[in-house]
């Protein structure tokens, strides 16, 4: 295809998939989601999945995540095998190296937004300072650095999706999944996310995998894959994205 | 570390709220419970642990210390015979027919026979010396306060036993008895007051103490070994105490109804708490769902669960410990017989964590809903 592709290509893919598989099984009805599906997602890339409801996006989300286990095929994730691991070693895999964003923000009401951060770094093992100056350091970097003492409840939804995307980067994780991040916020609220979003796999190198059907996305995306049915339709680098990306790599290159 | 249980229930109070009540309405039901019947039914062994003997010695094979009948004189020398007895000191017990002055009808009454002496063994924690010296006034008679008002009489009135003619002399506390009232009398008042002519100048119980040190069980099983002089069982005070207590907690049905009470709390307290855990634990399912996502393992979050269930149990515990205290002292204020000791208030506090601790663990298994994979839909 063009400049990105060829020098991904030259390094491991963050997250592989080979002929992978997914059926649901509801009374006698057999559906198959995912069709051995074949996928590689490179690493500091900002990664959508875009495609119709119901066209299997979500499924492949949780496979690549280790949040479901394929039916046939193999999933590395950062060059381990997933398929085969218990429920208990795939939690330490995504404690150690996963962050999540969901629709829903999913944040315990009793708890401030730093503590939100703070929680799951603190089953992360580490010391209660170092996830102390972690959360506030996320916080700060999505711009909620000012209202890190306030409750969700106090907090717009804009902010409580900032909140839950701090909560996934301050566990400084190599594989950042978020699914359809934006759906529930409004035409500003959404640009903040996607902007955030998109910083985190620059600055950070994180691998960054959305599924979204938010075509607003699109331009930010350093590719988007587009599912239907199961299968990837296509796979391109958005033209925006592209001339940033050769923009921004020319003076190393 | 974030104080996730700790905050939750306080920040979602009111919803956590019906099960911290159930805890402690059930741990209070049963304070109580054990409050009365160790009250009630420690009145049945009044005038045992009401006095300072170390052995009783009285009719064989008798159930309960109000059962006794009358034993031979010679059961009393057999004791004397011990070394280890340093005193020995009869105890009459006669069944009466009390009339007041007042319109009560007739008043059944357990009559004590006691010798007044003031380093007499009989009801010597009952009786201060200067009411029991008071005893010996032919014709007089002690009764608890609390009674006055079912005898029908004040301090000073007379009235009549089986027909004879006696004098409330004083009145004490903790003398109140089960199934009828007692009154102490001197040995030759109960003599009089007792009309049943075959057992005329019979005594019903002989008591002994013991040298300071001895084991009473070992002086007993001593003593119980020979029958040379007549048929009779000797017991040491602690066992004819709890034998008399258990005979008629078992006896009226009182003790199965305890148990069955003691059931029926437990569970309706567990239903409440753990549908309010588990209702609790549905609420926060979806952010549950997005820790595990995050890679928070099962058993920590399960740890959340139980963190809950353990302070709902102990604020349970602290609502009951403070009005069961209270009620404790307003009931012993107004001689509602009430009894509680640490072992068995241990035992109802345990009761009650335990039942926060199986609706927990009740609540736990709705974890099991908290599918991180059910958030991508």
């Amino acid at each position: 295809m063009s400049f990105m592709t060829q020098t991904s290509a030259a390094i491991t893919p963050a997250l592989q998939a080979r002929g992978v598989r997914k059926t649901f099984v509801s009374g006698r009805v057999h559906s198959t989601v995912l069709h051995d599906l074949t996928l590689d997602v490179h690493a500091g890339e900002l990664t959508l999945i875009s495609g119709p409801s119901g066209c299997g996006k979500s499924t492949l989300l949780a496979i690549l995540s280790g949040l479901q286990p394929a039916d046939a095929g193999e999933v590395r994730a950062l060059g381990q095998v997933l398929d085969g691991l218990s429920m208990r070693e795939l939690e330490h895999f995504r404690l150690q190296h996963t962050g999540f964003v969901f629709q829903g923000f999913n944040l315990f009401p009793a708890l401030t937004a730093l503590e939100q951060v703070e929680l799951p770094l603190s089953y992360m093992g580490l010391a209660s300072g170092t996830a102390r100056r972690r959360a506030v350091e996320s916080l700060e970097e999505v711009g909620l650095g000012p209202r890190m003492r306030l409750l969700p409840a106090e907090l717009s939804g804009g902010e409580k999706q900032r909140v839950a995307i701090a909560r996934a980067l301050a566990k400084q994780p190599e594989l950042l999944f978020a699914d359809e991040p934006t759906s529930a916020l409004d035409a500003a609220n959404g640009q903040i996310i996607i902007d955030i979003l998109h910083r985190i796999a620059r600055t950070h190198g994180t691998t960054v995998l959305c599924v979204s059907h938010d075509p607003r996305l699109v331009g930010h995306a350093d590719r988007v894959l587009a599912m239907e049915d199961g299968r990837i339709l296509s796979d391109h680098v958005p033209p925006a994205s592209l001339a940033a990306a050769t923009e921004a790599k020319e003076p190393s290159a | 570390m974030v104080a996730l249980a700790r905050k939750t229930l306080v920040h979602e109070w009111r919803r956590f709220l019906p099960a911290i009540l159930a805890v402690g309405f059930a741990s209070l039901l049963q304070l109580l419970q054990a409050a009365l019947v160790l009250g009630i039914f420690g009145s049945a062994s009044v005038y045992i642990t009401g006095s300072s003997a170390d052995l009783w010695a009285g009719y064989p094979g008798t159930q309960s210390v109000n059962l006794g009948r009358p034993i031979s004189e010679d059961i009393a020398m057999r004791l004397r015979m011990d070394p280890d007895v340093t005193a020995v000191e009869p105890f009459r017990w006669v069944d009466a027919d009390w009339r007041g002055p007042r319109d009560t009808g007739g008043v059944s009454v357990f009559v004590s026979g006691i010798d007044p002496r003031p380093d007499g063994m009989m009801f010597s924690r009952a009786l201060p010396p200067a009411l029991r010296a008071r005893l010996k006034e032919p014709g007089a008679v002690i009764v608890d306060k609390a009674d006055l008002d079912s005898l029908g009489v004040n301090i000073g009135d007379t009235a009549a036993i089986n027909g004879q003619r006696v004098r409330v002399v004083g009145v004490s506390s903790g003398l109140r008895a089960l199934g009828g009232v007692n009154i102490v009398s001197s040995l030759e008042t109960a003599r009089v007051l007792d009309i049943a002519p075959d057992d005329a100048g019979m005594m019903t119980y002989f008591v002994a103490k013991l040298r300071h040190g001895v084991k009473p069980k070992t002086v007993a099983n001593r003593l119980n070994g020979s029958s040379a002089f007549g048929p009779y069982t000797v017991w040491t005070a602690k066992e004819f105490a709890r034998e008399s207590q258990l005979y008629w907690m078992f006896d009226t049905g009182a003790g199965a109804g305890v148990l069955f009470l003691a059931g029926i709390v437990f569970l309706v307290g567990a239903v409440i708490t753990s549908q309010t855990l588990i209702a609790a634990v549905i609420g926060s399912i979806r952010e549950y769902a997005t820790l595990n996502a995050l890679g928070v393992g099962r058993g920590s979050l399960r740890k959340v669960v139980m963190e809950q269930a353990f302070w709902v149990g102990a604020l349970g515990l602290i609502c009951s410990i403070v009005i069961g205290a209270i009620l404790l002292v307003i009931a012993r204020a107004r001689s509602v017989p009430m009894e509680m000791r640490p072992l068995t208030a241990l035992a109802c506090l345990a009761l009650s964590m335990a039942l926060a601790i199986v609706s927990g663990l009740a609540a736990v298994r709705s974890l099991r809903r908290a599918d991180p994979a059910s958030l991508l839909r």
